[in-house]
């Protein structure tokens, strides 16, 4: 699975929602978004559910991991243990 | 990838109920800048009824219309708090609560006995329903955050404001005979202006500051137990209104402080953001922080000496700069994202970006406006009483302004849904 990573801990609202949708919008089945927060974004988890994307989100110390994919069979709790490395240009 | 199920996103209500809010709020600004045009230095003068009716303007008809708005967002958004049909019970609420404004009006103008029942009966029904119901809920949550618990506090504040007032119109009218008019007038004062207005943007601000602006957060004793303080004062307040007025001043003082040291701790939190550029927004806060700590230590300067005009006016002035100025940095930053955000979660990617929607020159000058209408009006205060008329003028400007800005962006809003093309999400396939 192709990872495109974001870490919107230091982004000013609304910036976190406006980079992850643009990035949601080029995701095939074969890749998922793995977001860094300081805060659960709701309205972005809102929007996965509505869109009935797979979606995990998951609190670790004071951040929050989320990780997006439009494929709904691939199980995303593994890819959480992995933290991410890499950050792509977004 | 997305579908084309229409937005429901949970609970959050359809963009037309908060900018029919705002909407409303602002061409009540409209009003109230063209009353005080008309009626200048009068409408400064506590004892004259074009005061009363410029107060009464600017709080309900601007900012419960604006703070309504906000709560119809940010309860669902903050506190999972929804409602059936929000569309209805915005209309049901909206309708009667201008209907009465506009009979309270009537009624201070022409001392009729008959209009100020006319309007709490108007104001009853846009009011009661929606608070209580939204106070319930609150109420009933079982985890609440620093902003929800605040804003539970603030409608039960509205709820007594509500009741005073409705206790003052039936005693200005002769219907009833208990209660000190003063010491009720004063309670009416306070629950407003510190216990709703004030206590629902410090609840506001517990959320907003840290999540817009990127600042370290409230100290958690300070955002857990502000709401309490204030509204555990307020209604010490009531009890020394019935029993002991001489004590208002001090239990009301005591509020003041504590407003004021939340101006200064959002100033300060607003001063470590992380970014060195600061948008329109940044400075309405500011703005308004400013303005709540000076406000909040003439008022008190005033409950201990008597204070000279100018700087009783200044004191109303300011707070009032404290209420719009947070109220004009809400609106620009959620305007702008409802509409971006609502368009793209249905699907319509070819949708303007946020600052498409305002563009940040469009709300710097709005700031522009606001910082020359404050300055006119310190002016008038202290040199020139002539130049209210032009405070009056630049107020009915400034949300003539913001008016445009929000119904633009409702008429941008309608019109990519009805001539743009709705994506799948993963394929980017047009439907």
């Amino acid at each position: 699975m192709k990872r495109h990573f974001l870490d919107a801990r230091k982004l000013e609202h609304p910036e976190p929602l406006e980079r992850s949708i643009a990035i949601l919008r080029e995701l095939d089945e074969g890749a998922y978004l793995y977001m860094l927060h300081r805060k659960e974004p709701h309205p972005l988890l809102a929007l996965a559910r509505e869109h009935r994307l797979n979606y995990l989100s998951r609190q670790r110390g004071e951040e929050w991991h989320i990780l997006i994919t439009p494929n709904r069979e691939i199980d995303l709790e593994p890819l959480l243990s992995s933290p991410p490395e890499k950050h792509t240009d977004r | 990838m997305f579908q084309n199920s229409g937005l429901s996103l949970d609970q959050a209500p359809p963009i037309s109920v908060v900018l029919r809010f705002f909407l409303g709020g602002s061409l009540w600004g409209v009003v109230a800048g063209l009353w005080l045009m008309l009626h200048g230095e009068e409408a400064l003068d506590p004892a004259a009824p074009a005061a009363l009716i410029l107060t009464h303007l600017l709080t309900l008809g601007v900012m419960l219309s604006f703070m309504l708005g906000a709560l119809f967002q940010m309860l669902p958004v903050l506190a999972g708090v929804s409602f059936r049909q929000p569309t209805l019970m915005a209309i049901r609420t909206q309708w009667p609560l201008y209907f009465g404004i506009v009979a309270l009006i009537e009624a201070f103008s022409t001392a009729q006995k008959a209009l100020y029942l006319l309007a709490l009966l108007f104001l009853g029904a846009g009011l009661l329903p929606v608070a209580s119901r939204m106070l319930a809920r609150l109420y009933h949550l079982r985890n609440h955050s620093p902003s929800s618990r605040g804003m539970g506090f603030a409608l039960y504040n509205l709820l007594l404001l509500f009741f005073v007032g409705a206790w003052l119109a039936l005693l200005v009218g002769g219907w009833v005979s208990r209660g000190d008019l003063l010491a009720l007038r004063q309670l009416h004062l306070g629950l407003g202006l510190f216990g709703w207005i004030g206590l629902l943007i410090v609840s506001v601000s517990f959320q907003v500051i840290e999540m817009f602006y990127v600042t370290p957060p409230y100290p958690k004793f300070w955002a857990r137990r502000l709401p309490l303080g204030i509204t555990g004062l307020l209604t010490l307040e009531l009890v020394a209104a019935l029993n002991f007025p001489s004590l208002l001043p001090w239990i009301e003082s005591l509020v003041l402080l504590l407003l004021l040291i939340h101006g200064l701790l959002t100033l300060r939190r607003l001063s470590q953001r992380q970014r060195p550029l600061a948008d329109a927004t940044v400075w309405f806060w500011r703005t308004g922080m400013v303005s709540l700590v000076l406000a909040a230590l003439l008022i008190v300067t005033g409950h201990l000496m008597p204070l000279p005009r100018p700087f009783q006016d200044l004191s109303y002035v300011l707070y009032a700069s404290f209420a719009l100025s947070v109220v004009f940095a809400m609106a620009y930053k959620i305007v702008p994202f409802l509409t971006w955000f609502h368009l793209n979660a249905q699907g319509y990617f070819t949708a303007p970006m946020m600052h498409e929607v305002i563009h940040p020159r469009y709300a710097m000058r709005h700031l522009a406006i606001h910082l020359t209408t404050l300055f006119t009006a310190i002016v008038a205060a202290f040199i020139t009483p002539e130049l209210w008329r032009v405070t009056g003028v630049l107020l009915a400007l400034e949300f003539s302004w913001i008016a445009l800005a929000i119904y633009k962006a409702w008429h941008l809003y309608l019109h990519v849904q009805a001539t743009e093309e709705r994506f799948d999400f993963g394929g980017m396939e047009a439907k």
